[in-house]
């Protein structure tokens, strides 16, 4: 259980002349890894979710006008998050069987930690629609009277495969290292699973950016920018999580393959901020109502998660591409800022698609209408719209504590460390 | 058939009284109005536009506007709401709506569908209006059922029979010798948020 014994299977990714018993003696050690402080840590998450669990029956019992939300900004941080999380989701999947399906060089032995954070941020995804649901007890419901044609239900039927997909994918993998499942085999489910990562985004997207009654989200690009989006954060989220756990002595990793995750990483997010370019464009050009959207972004409510979002891009960018400046510790940071920056962009999407309503002729404004709502519609909408309450907030801790007590345990009791 | 709305804003005094009349016969809970009287006008309701003398105020009154192509029905995971597939209301199950407020997401008309944030309250400790209407509930969305509870029983929606200024007719838009579809046909008229493609069935006369 000490750490020093951990500095036995060092290089048992990369030499290929370590000598089997060494990697047998790798594999048993695999599922005993971590000390005290591991095992606290998954203490400790643990009972933040169960807190989190208390706080939304909480919610649910005394009614969800404790939240910010109301009839005219009728989602807030859950489906923020629920973005969010599907975004992070993407990256250990992608960066994990993109390598398999094309049957290019991967990223050393780091795909089965990034394939569980996967695991981690998809139930968290699901969670945040779950507790943002008023009748959680009707879920089963969907599977009943199924509409098939609504886009949320294409995104349950899709998150829910990719999850599965994910798991199946993580077994697939650990069994072909024992040799019981064949390399075509593994790459036939890794070509499904990418397939479903990028349907996964799109049906996401689709959420928004099928309501022609929301100016800021129809638009066709959405779906694609959430796929560059999601391969932002999730590569982003990896690198992290892999120089962490080479730090910790969980895994060994030559500085190569985190340069060229840096150098992937500055690809997605140039491309992401290429989208947001033409995006804006295009609402700007015709200066008519989609100036409105650019308005808000740029120098109204939403200027500063406007301005994080692209600031963090441009300096994440500038550390990716720079030989110099592709450090460790730089490249922790500058993945930190590519997912603080996607947060913001989600922060965006989601309250500036109420920021801005399709009927706003005053009327009768009541408690029920909008937060903010004694100040009367125009005083709503004069700062942000939504801002979330405590309640949100320590739901929202509970959801992320349950995805860091999932990506623990598996650290500590899955066999994920590298060693074919 | 398709059952709509024709509402003569010429003849709308801003009254409020269909928007109350909706409140009480569905014994709405505190906060909730299925409909609002609009001023088109000043920044705040019940004023004007322009600077005295020149100043203008006219009223729409907003509901759910039944579209005959409805972007909330397209998007509820469990069809809780969904058209009347004979008179092409607009429908909502309140024991089917799962909270997940897809709908408000999609419908265009801001302000028209209603989410129960609370247990429902009421002011008087009795229910009013009529006892057939259908009870509310905590979280799920709820909106202007052109008073269904009503057309059951062959009648007229509240707002239209409580109208002082009778600036509000109801009927069948499919039959031409119905007094809405004379209407629509006579006079000219506006439809709101026309560009986005739902086709309410709701007219406005100008």
């Amino acid at each position: 259980m000490t750490e020093l014994n951990n500095v036995a299977v060092a290089d048992d990714d990369f030499n290929p002349a370590a000598a089997p018993k060494a990697r047998e003696a790798a594999g048993a050690k695999a599922a005993a890894w971590g000390g005290k402080g591991l095992t606290a840590a998954i203490a400790v998450s643990g009972a933040i979710a169960v807190i989190g669990i208390a706080l939304w029956v909480v919610q649910l019992s005394g009614g969800m006008v404790q939240t910010a939300m109301r009839n005219l900004d009728s989602w807030g941080l859950y489906i923020t998050n629920f973005m969010f999380f599907v975004g992070l989701s993407a990256g250990g999947l992608i960066i994990s069987s993109v390598p398999k399906a094309f049957g290019i060089k991967g990223f050393g032995g780091i795909s089965k930690v990034a394939v569980w954070s996967s695991i981690a941020a998809t139930v968290c995804a699901i969670a945040f629609v779950v507790v943002d649901l008023g009748q959680p007890l009707r879920l089963w419901e969907l599977f009943a009277y199924s509409n098939l044609g609504s886009p949320l239900m294409w995104d349950i039927i899709v998150l829910g495969t990719y999850l599965i997909l994910s798991c199946v994918y993580l077994w697939a993998t650990l069994q072909n290292e024992r040799g019981k499942v064949s390399n075509t085999a593994l790459r036939v489910i890794s070509v499904v699973a990418l397939v479903c990562a990028v349907l996964v985004h799109s049906v996401t997207a689709w959420i928004f950016g099928l309501q022609q009654g929301r100016e800021m989200w129809h638009t066709a690009l959405l779906a694609p920018w959430f796929v560059s989006s999601a391969l932002v954060c999730g590569t982003a989220l990896v690198a992290i999580v892999v120089v962490a756990l080479r730090k910790a002595g969980y895994l060994e990793l030559d500085q190569a393959y985190v340069v060229k995750l840096a150098k992937l990483l500055g690809a997605f997010v140039v491309v992401d901020l290429y989208f947001f370019g033409c995006d804006l464009l295009t609402e700007a050009f015709p200066a008519a109502g989609g100036m409105a959207v650019v308005d808000m972004l740029v120098s109204g409510p939403l200027a500063p998660f406007f301005w994080v979002e692209i600031i963090g891009c441009v300096a994440c960018a500038v550390v990716c591409f720079t030989p110099s400046l592709r450090r460790p510790g730089l490249i922790v940071a500058a993945s930190a800022l590519a997912i603080a920056a996607i947060f913001c962009k989600r922060v965006q999407l989601l309250v500036g698609g109420f920021q801005l309503p399709t009927l706003d002729l005053p009327g009768p404004v009541t408690s029920m209408t909008v937060t903010g709502w004694e100040a009367g519609v125009a005083g709503a909408y004069e700062g942000m719209v939504y801002w979330p309450t405590m309640i949100e907030w320590g739901i929202t801790l509970g959801v992320i504590g349950l995805g860091a007590f999932i990506l623990l345990a598996g650290l500590k009791f899955l066999p994920l460390r590298p060693q074919d | 058939m398709r059952y709509g709305f024709a509402i003569d804003t010429k003849r709308c005094i801003g009254c409020h009284t269909c928007s109350t009349a909706c409140r009480i016969e569905n014994n709405l809970p505190n906060g909730v109005w299925w409909n609002r009287a609009l001023t088109e006008g000043g920044p705040e309701m019940d004023t004007p536009a322009g600077e005295f003398p020149d100043v203008t105020m006219t009223y729409l009154t907003v509901a759910c506007q039944h579209c005959d192509n409805p972007a909330c029905v397209k998007v509820c995971p469990v069809g809780a709401t969904y058209k009347d597939p004979e008179t092409g209301v607009v429908r909502q199950d309140y024991d089917k709506c799962i909270g997940c407020r897809m709908c408000m997401a999609a419908c265009p008309y801001t302000g028209v569908r209603s989410f129960n944030w609370e247990e429902p309250q009421h002011t008087i400790d009795f229910a009013v209006g009529d006892a057939d209407a259908a009870p509310h509930q905590k979280h799920v969305v709820e909106k202007c059922t052109m008073c269904w509870h009503r057309l059951a029983k062959g009648e007229e929606p509240m707002c239209v029979k409580t109208c002082l200024a009778r600036a509000r007719f109801w009927g069948d838009l499919d039959d031409p010798e119905s007094e809405v579809a004379t209407l629509v046909r006579e006079r000219s008229y506006k439809q709101l948020l026309a560009d986005e493609g739902t086709k309410p069935s709701v007219y406005y006369l100008v």
